[in-house]
């Protein structure tokens, strides 16, 4: 997607903060991406990573020191011309961390703020009216709408700064963790509901998390995140089946790491394991590590438990090992295998029947190993 | 060269014209949040214009030659000299350190017991123990000094018993003594002790105790290892600021000390500026002295505070305090607040009830009841004088409190946010608290008889000294209350399009109503009970009430004192409590919990 036609176009962002000794100091370093208009876009990465750094940039919260952030043909912020749009400006929708609902009004007053304090607008009272009742419908919180916003639930009130979020109907919706502070129950259901809303009305949506389960179910695209740069930009499948280095790897998913030397065979690679005669083919071919010591990534749900007397199906790859674990947990087996020195995590169907000490075959196949430098 | 800042300066233009094409970019050019720098440099100059003159007012005059006429020429080193030659400030500093720091004692041993008690165990009374100190807290310091002169004096019940039964022609205690300073003072300090130190309790994270008597450790094992130890920081600094507040008293020693010739540092000072002619070259070198004195025990104080700080435990999401279970010792722990009520309350109020009844100061006795009379409420009542003091000191004093109020919203947000300009805002407004009352009484005379402005001997005058004072104070709550709004809530408010002035007046001045209600209080009460800087600033025409009832009292008008200080008293608690009530119900009406 060429930047012109991008909704909101962040290049080149830099923030950095002066090292405090407190904590990880946070701060980005050349964070680049363009959004088409419409895409629910999420920042993840571990605490620490600059993802927040790089929200707040964008909402105004933070000034850059370095780089262009544009929202359609409107630049909030280009260190080269001095510009520096106002946060109050730039009319965004945000949801905080905390949800920040204002304790002294009412759900009416606190919806109906942005379009009291608009600077680009008068809203007559009726409209005013109008408006929050349509934002409060969306957020299924009508009922509500004149109690006083301390007498609310944690998910109510989240439903309420997405109401105040979504009421001037902004160009872009800025989501800073909004379901870290609800229980485990809740954040499952609000997740579906918050993709839907986001849907139906459209806005772009740049959201920040820090839960990987989240990230892949929610968003279109995902930019992870470590120690302030975007190591990967990608759709969910992508990041989560090719994920561009051992970081990714094991921050999206659980996964099993096999080191070995690598060597090219073919179009593919064969790695010979570091603890076992076995070695392990990989249609995947990265030149660059041929002869050099590499970790291979093997998801634990691409890895099948056979009889060992069953036979090797074409194109995969087969270890021979004990089960050490065997654990269910309502929708599936966990399985822990040993194969020489290796410990391998698997997942089976809850009706497989592994017992802890069976002799199994660990297959997985040659597409499902990822390799990446050691 | 010109020619080629010529093309440069075209290209400039170009790329200009350019980026308004686009779409209006160039509106927005600044990187500077100007509005904001707006805010921070006008309260900076504000308050610098509030602190900054009396400081360099004392200074000046220390070093000038003074004329009769008060006016100042050429630079001398005379009043150092003076000061440094002269026998009373020795005498007197060791003095101020012996009474202050006795004093400090006793009143952190009255007020910690206290507050440990109510806060930490199950003691019975504890609304008993908060009514003192509430009541006591809003009884101006010379009504409390005059009944305690009464009682501990050559007329009052503790002489009085000792000479029926023992010796009839003695008499056992002195009270215009270091001792009987030491001993006032330390009553006087117990309430407020208690106050500070049991926010320090409260704040203490019940957590740390029971896993001290879950590892098996004894009630007393845990108050000696876990409670003391984690208080102890918060202990000393408040020791500190005890010590501080009670080196700058200037009620306890003029009322007692200075009718038995004990002088300490503040009424030396009181006494060089009301000689005639007034020694202003060496009070302001005296006062300089005292400014470098409290300023370096202050400096101490905010080392020690903030390591204080590093042990405040308080953890936030459902924090409950547990009190200890004293068992049969509740009734020990009860019986020390009626004691404490009985010495911080009941004795110093039926002393004044007592004297205000009496045609003169005499003992109390069951004989002495016939000789009642209402003539001193009558007195008092018929007098419209009085009535004019009482408005003067209201006017004066809730003026004061909303002023500062309205400047600590404005700082205490700056600071507390960081803010540019923060720190500069924060010490600035900090700085009074180096002025002792009386120092920063003098320095205000000072500037009121050279000021332009005929503001001398006005109420004016005494305002501007109390915005002065109180200004730490009303910051102290502000930038608390800031602190405990989450920030997100402003940053809410701007990303929803308000800017600096409809955040601070919709979002951060509703939010801070409860702190800055609770701080107007307090300002409101000391002020009206502040007597060092009226009794230098006020003019005829500017009484307050502590003025009146100081000069009654040199007067040896006992009786009408202590009717005039009952009557106010009453008053000012239903003031307070009613203002407290309703401050309660707005705040609970619009915060709902």
């Amino acid at each position: 997607m060429s930047a012109t036609e991008a909704d909101l176009d962040v290049s080149l962002l830099s923030k950095t903060f002066p090292n405090t000794g407190e904590g990880p100091a946070g701060g980005v370093q050349g964070a680049n991406f363009a959004l088409a208009s419409g895409t629910f876009f999420t920042l993840l990465g571990p605490s620490g990573c600059g993802k927040t750094t790089t929200l707040r940039c964008i909402a105004g919260l933070e000034q850059p020191d370095s780089g262009i952030i544009r929202l359609g043909d409107r630049v909030f912020f280009d260190h080269s011309s001095g510009t520096n749009v106002p946060l109050n400006l730039r009319n965004i929708g945000m949801v905080f961390q905390s949800y920040a609902i204002w304790p002294h009004m009412t759900v009416f007053e606190n919806v109906a703020f942005p379009l009291r304090v608009a600077k680009d607008r008068r809203y007559g009272r009726g409209e005013i009216d109008r408006r929050v009742d349509e934002a409060l419908d969306t957020v299924e919180l009508l009922a509500l709408k004149s109690r006083s916003a301390t007498r609310l639930s944690g998910g109510q009130q989240q439903r309420v700064a997405l109401a105040r979020a979504i009421v001037r109907k902004p160009r872009l919706l800025l989501l800073d963790e909004p379901l870290s502070n609800l229980d485990a129950a809740l954040r499952e259901e609000m997740r579906k509901e918050l993709k839907k809303l986001q849907a139906q009305i459209g806005v772009t949506t740049v959201y920040v998390t820090h839960d990987q389960a989240e990230a892949l179910e929610m968003s279109d695209h995902i930019a992870v995140m470590q120690q302030g740069r975007i190591v990967q930009l990608a759709s969910p499948r992508d990041i989560y089946r090719n994920p561009s280095n051992a970081f990714v790897a094991g921050f999206v998913g659980s996964t099993n790491w096999l080191s070995g030397m690598a060597r090219g065979d073919g179009s593919g690679m064969v790695v010979n394991l570091a603890n076992s005669q076995s070695s392990i083919r990989c249609i995947q071919r990265k030149v660059e590590l041929e002869g050099r010591d590499v970790l291979v990534s093997v998801r634990p749900e691409t890895i099948t438990l056979r009889d060992v007397h069953s036979t090797v199906p074409d194109r995969t790859n087969r270890l021979m090992g004990r089960v050490s674990f065997a654990g269910f947990s309502g929708g599936s087996m966990r399985y822990q295998v040993n194969s020489n020195e290796l410990k391998l995590e698997a997942y089976g169907s809850p009706d497989s029947t592994w017992n802890e000490g069976d002799e199994v075959c660990i297959d997985f196949g040659t597409d499902a190993a990822s390799i990446f430098e050691a | 060269m010109t020619g080629n800042s010529e093309i440069s300066l075209s290209k400039v233009a170009r790329v200009n014209g350019a980026a308004r094409l686009s779409g209006s970019v160039l509106r927005y050019s600044r990187l500077v949040d100007y509005p904001l720098i707006a805010l921070s440099a006008a309260i900076i100059v504000i308050i610098g214009l509030l602190v900054l003159p009396p400081i360099w007012t004392l200074i000046r005059t220390s070093f000038a030659n003074t004329m009769p006429d008060l006016s100042t020429a050429g630079f001398t080193l005379d009043h150092y000299i003076n000061l440094v030659t002269g026998r009373n400030l020795a005498v007197s500093a060791v003095n101020s350190i012996v009474f202050a720091t006795c004093a400090t004692i006793l009143s952190l041993i009255i007020g910690g017991i206290l507050a440990w008690l109510v806060e930490r165990t199950d003691a019975p009374l504890k609304g008993l123990a908060y009514v003192t100190t509430i009541v006591s807290l809003g009884t101006p310091y010379i009504l409390y000094v005059t009944a305690w002169l009464y009682l501990l004096g050559r007329a009052g019940p503790f002489n009085d018993l000792y000479r029926t039964w023992i010796d009839p022609t003695s008499t056992p205690f002195n009270v215009n003594s270091l001792t009987g300073m030491i001993l006032i003072e330390g009553f006087l300090w117990s309430p407020l002790v208690f106050l500070l130190l049991s926010s320090t309790f409260r704040a203490a994270n019940a957590d740390m105790e029971e896993a001290a008597r879950m590892s098996g450790a004894s009630i007393l094992d845990t108050i000696r290892l876990i409670s003391m130890k984690l208080a102890r920081p918060a202990l000393f600094a408040l020791a500190l600021f005890v010590f501080i507040r009670n080196i700058e008293a200037f009620e306890v020693p003029a009322l007692v000390g200075m009718p038995g010739r004990v002088d300490v540092l503040t009424t030396e000072l009181y006494k060089s500026i009301k000689e005639v002619p007034p020694r202003v070259g060496y009070a302001s070198a005296f006062s300089v002295v005292m400014l470098i004195i409290v300023g370096a025990l202050l400096f101490l104080y905010g080392k020690m505070s903030k390591q204080a700080e590093r042990y405040a435990s308080i953890t936030g999401k459902g924090f409950r305090p547990r009190p200890f279970a004293l068992g049969r010792g509740r009734w020990i722990a009860g019986l020390v607040i009626l004691v404490n009520f009985a010495i911080v309350l009941a004795l110093p109020i039926s002393a004044i009830l007592w004297t205000s009844l009496m045609p003169f100061v005499r003992p109390m006795r069951w004989m002495a009841l016939g000789t009642t009379t209402i003539k001193h409420y009558e007195a008092v009542v018929s007098s419209p004088y009085y009535l004019g003091l009482a408005l003067n000191t209201l006017m004066v004093s809730a003026g004061t409190a909303t002023v500062v109020m309205l400047l600590a919203l404005v700082a205490g947000w700056l600071a507390a946010r960081r803010k540019p300009g923060a720190a500069i805002v924060d010490q600035l407004i900090t700085m009074p608290l180096v002025f002792p009352g009386l120092v920063l009484g003098i320095a205000l005379l000072e500037i009121g008889l050279r000021f332009p402005i005929p503001i001398y001997g006005t109420l004016w005058l005494i305002g501007l000294a109390f915005v002065i004072r109180y200004m730490p104070y009303g910051m102290r709550y502000a930038y608390s209350g800031v602190l405990q709004i989450h920030s997100e809530l402003e940053q809410a408010a701007s990303v929803s399009g308000a800017n600096i002035r409809e955040s601070l007046r919709l979002i951060v001045g509703p939010l801070l109503i409860p702190a800055l209600t609770s701080g107007w209080l307090f300002i409101f009460l000391i002020a009206a009970k502040e007597m060092s800087l009226p009794l230098l600033l006020a003019g005829p025409s500017s009484q307050t009430i502590s003025v009146a009832m100081f000069d009654l009292w040199a007067n040896g008008q006992g009786g009408e004192v202590a009717a005039l200080g009952l009557m106010w008293v009453t008053f000012m608690t239903i003031v307070a409590t009613t203002f407290y009530r309703i401050a309660r119900r707005l705040s609970l009406s619009s915060f709902g919990h």
